[in-house]
């Protein structure tokens, strides 16, 4: 609850009786007002004058002795951290871990730039991952989401680099973000931050798989193996969040897969080795499985529909059609266990992966037979109707929930 | 469903104790400087005892609004024939490719060849590395990120309306590289 909230109908509730004068007062002398805001207007200034002094500097960059610019990097590096170190210790905690995160920027910038200065270029991936590695230590050093959100978006962006630039994927990267940042989520658990290292490990798999030149669909081993460190989180919100990215791949993959499976050249490029590929999925599964077992969410196992390796037969339209009862079944479940659970969100996100599921058939299956302007008619007709159908259902399971709770 | 939850098998991490937080944090600290320091120490290096060879190249596009002024240059060895290529396999985009150098009369250096792997050296071939950009069917185009040359404000006007400059190049043992001298006085 916030302070405004007590503020606003606190005299209220005082008058209807609810509370009295000196509770409300009670209530408010647990709210202190913010003492951050106080001090915005210094912090402005210091910002303002912050960045005069970067542009002076910046624009006498080239010109400055190369000792002196070495200096200025490491001195506001160090500055940085200490200004952190000395806010927190204050207790401006916002302000520390803003000006620790700095410091993080700062010796990514100074790599970068004492190699320009240099004019030195190196192909040992070091440089950049010993950004990553100081991202890392600073986030467990301080148990903070920044610092975690931070390191897993500069990982990302180290292994970009050198995939992109240098044409080496760095393997201590990719096992040092998943053992580092995955450890890290295993004991806090956060769904925001399982949210954020799912889509950066996501991100550094699509990276090797593209590295390794081989089949797409090699990228659901990884994937999925992140969707089963999600089922042994004990927390539940967490696993989730870190379930969703896995999950967002799978379905538009197999969304793609209904819209264009029909075609055999394009199925034909995701026939990973038949065997090695479905041994590797097994595994993956028996891995999840376990864990849901454990956890007691062998509910969710559905998910794991949307795994079906459908591309490896050769139906052309058959192959489509099979892809949309994957989906359909797979969106019917997450409703159907969304009205059990009785969770309003995850009605509204199973809504939403039905409905896209049907604009997907209904477009797949009429579009080469239907005159266009019946097809965009019926069309929208079926989706309003579905629309209505789902909500009014919805509305149904949470209007007999109320009264019981 | 019915099966119970087990017990959460391990205790949310604490936070770390104040001294010994700031204790590490002087070590991240220290850690990160002398990484910067070596760095800075790894480019001298490279000029001191590396290797040195001049390589042909050409300015283009002069001028950058963002950082100050540096030179984009195109380099002889930037664009090889295919015939050059040593690898069991095709080339392929992305791909490190490791250029054997070797001196010209003139005492520049030219690729004699393209290799996926670090290649052996006799007298006073060079090895230098870059990854290939592009394939064709006649030949690849090759990076070794020693493409931007940071310069002097005053010096880039008059280089960047040269058609052909000579570049020393500095080439470490452990394979760093760095530019050394910009050679105006070429032809």
């Amino acid at each position: 609850m916030s302070r405004k909230l007590l503020e606003t109908e606190g005299p209220d509730w005082v008058q209807r009786g609810i509370i009295t004068e000196t509770q409300r007062g009670q209530l408010l002398a647990l709210y202190p007002t913010d003492t951050a805001a106080v001090g915005l207007l210094p912090l402005l200034g210091s910002l303002l004058v912050g960045l005069s002094a970067l542009s002076v500097v910046a624009a006498n960059w080239q010109g400055l002795p190369e000792l002196v610019r070495l200096g200025l990097l490491l001195g506001a590096l160090c500055g940085a951290y200490a200004g952190g170190e000395y806010f927190r210790r204050r207790g401006n905690l916002n302000l520390g871990m803003g000006l620790i995160a700095l410091g993080l920027l700062l010796f990514g910038a100074s790599i970068v730039l004492t190699s320009q200065l240099y004019q030195l270029i190196g192909y040992d991936l070091t440089g950049l991952l010993a950004w990553a590695v100081a991202g890392m230590g600073l986030t467990w050093l301080y148990r903070s989401r920044l610092l975690f959100l931070m390191t897993a978006v500069i990982s990302g962006i180290v292994q970009g680099y050198n995939t992109g630039q240098m044409g080496a994927f760095s393997y201590l990267t990719a096992v040092g973000t998943a053992l580092g940042l995955g450890y890290y989520w295993w004991r806090r658990p956060d769904a925001l931050l399982g949210g954020v290292l799912a889509t950066g490990l996501l991100w550094q798999s699509a990276l090797l798989i593209n590295h390794l030149h081989v089949k797409i669909t090699w990228f659901f081993i990884p994937a999925m193996l992140v969707y089963a460190f999600g089922d042994w989180q004990p927390d539940r919100p967490a696993g989730r969040a870190l379930q969703g990215p896995p999950l967002v791949a799978a379905f538009l993959f197999t969304l793609g897969l209904a819209l264009f499976g029909e075609s055999d050249f394009y199925a034909g490029q995701l026939r990973a080795p038949l065997v090695p590929y479905l041994a590797a999925l097994a595994a993956v599964l028996a891995l999840s499985l376990w864990g849901k077992q454990r956890r007691g969410r062998l509910g969710s196992t559905t998910d794991w529909l949307l795994l079906l390796p459908g591309f490896y037969f050769t139906g052309g339209l058959l192959l489509a059609v099979a892809t949309l009862v994957v989906l359909y079944a797979y969106s019917g479940s997450v409703l159907w266990r969304a009205h059990q659970e009785q969770n309003q969100d995850r009605v509204t996100l199973g809504t939403v992966l039905f409905v896209l599921t049907t604009a997907v058939a209904y477009f797949k299956l009429t579009w080469g037979f239907m005159d266009k302007s019946v097809f965009f008619l019926l069309g929208g007709l079926l989706l309003f109707g579905l629309s209505w159908l789902l909500r009014r259902r919805a509305a149904r399971t949470f209007a007999s929930s109320t009264p019981k709770s | 469903m019915s099966v119970p939850l087990p017990p959460v098998p391990t205790a949310p991490l604490p936070d770390l104790p104040e001294p010994r937080r700031r204790r590490w944090l002087q070590w991240l600290v220290l850690a990160q400087v002398l990484f910067v320091l070596g760095v800075a120490a790894a480019g001298y290096a490279t000029e001191a005892l590396g290797q040195r060879i001049w390589l042909r190249t050409q300015p283009v596009d002069p001028r950058d609004l963002l950082y100050g002024d540096y030179l984009n240059l195109r380099y002889q060895i930037g664009e090889v024939p295919g015939s050059l290529w040593r690898g069991p396999r095709p080339p392929r985009r992305k791909q490190a490719a490791y250029v054997l150098l070797s001196p010209h009369p003139d005492s520049t250096y030219e690729a004699v060849g393209v290799y996926p792997e670090r290649p052996a050296t006799t007298g006073r071939q060079a090895v230098l590395r870059g990854s290939v950009q592009d394939v064709w069917r006649r030949g690849l185009r090759l990076r070794y990120g020693l493409e931007r040359y940071y310069v002097p404000e005053t010096m880039s006007r008059s280089l960047h309306q040269r058609r052909s400059l000579r570049v020393q190049v500095s080439l470490a043992p452990w394979g760093q590289a760095r530019i050394t001298r910009v050679d105006t006085t070429a032809r």
